[in-house]
């Protein structure tokens, strides 16, 4: 019967904790009450396990209970330019500091190296940043 | 084996009429369908499940902890008067919509 738990344990691992223990403890039941008549109807317990396990269905079947899928946050134009803003902010910010540092103490000019490094930061999120303006325009034009 | 999409609407009211017979456990309301129609429709235990449990919460049928001649535990589920008029409601609303499309259909 421990296979039959993990069975449903594992179906259901996408559900929100709250529901999830519940479920699974109903579900499991159910399906054990299943597996025993069988058992009695004369299947091999290993049988009985797999008909139940296969005749389950999917999640899919499990019409109706709002399946809490991880909605994931989609980002929009204007998210990109808050991280270019942020990034540029940061960076300026981290600059500032190690060139005070660096004239400070009258160094050689070393924050030239870190800050070239730095500066891929946003960089990077105006890539991003055009890639996305680049696709959707692609999608209006479609 | 026929479009389960087509049953799907009418689940409900097919479980609350095997309950409505007699108070009947989660296997033992898989099985009858399958032998009621022959092995035409079977019903998998995820639906199951999820109408049963949609059922429970909305007050129309409710669950014990039942046990058989043997000993075994099962979890039964028996009507309740919500879920008798619930059923009558529905029974008759089928009735009418049988009449539509067999009216429009086989006409």
């Amino acid at each position: 019967m421990k296979r039959i738990r993990n069975f449903v344990k594992n179906t259901f691992k996408n559900y929100p904790k709250e529901e999830r223990e519940k479920l699974i403890k109903s579900v499991t039941e159910m399906l054990t009450e299943k597996v025993e008549d069988l058992v009695e109807n004369g299947y091999l317990l290993e049988d009985a396990i797999n008909k139940t396990v296969t005749e389950f269905g999917s999640i899919e079947d499990f019409e109706d209970i709002k399946i809490h899928k991880k909605r994931f946050r989609i980002k929009n134009l204007s998210h990109y330019k808050n991280d270019i803003l942020f990034s540029i902010v940061s960076v300026i910010i981290i600059i500032g500091i190690l060139a005070y540092v660096n004239l400070y103490f009258k160094q050689v000019i070393w924050f030239v190296i870190p800050s070239l490094a730095l500066l891929f930061w946003p960089l990077s999120m105006i890539y991003k940043y055009l890639n996305r303006k680049g696709s959707e325009k692609e999608n209006r034009d479609d | 084996m026929i479009k389960s999409d087509l049953i799907r609407g009418h689940l409900e009211t097919v479980i609350l009429k095997l309950i409505i017979e007699q108070d009947r456990y989660g296997y033992e309301i898989s099985n009858t369908i399958k032998e009621r129609t022959e092995n035409q429709f079977i019903i998998k235990e995820a639906t199951l499940y999820s109408v049963v449990k949609r059922l429970e919460e909305r007050g129309l049928i409710e669950s014990y902890i039942g046990t058989l001649t043997h000993g075994k535990k099962r979890r039964y589920y028996r009507i309740t008067t919500f879920g008798k008029t619930y059923y009558k409601e529905k029974i008759s609303e089928w009735k009418e919509f049988k009449l539509i499309i067999e009216s429009l259909l086989e006409a």
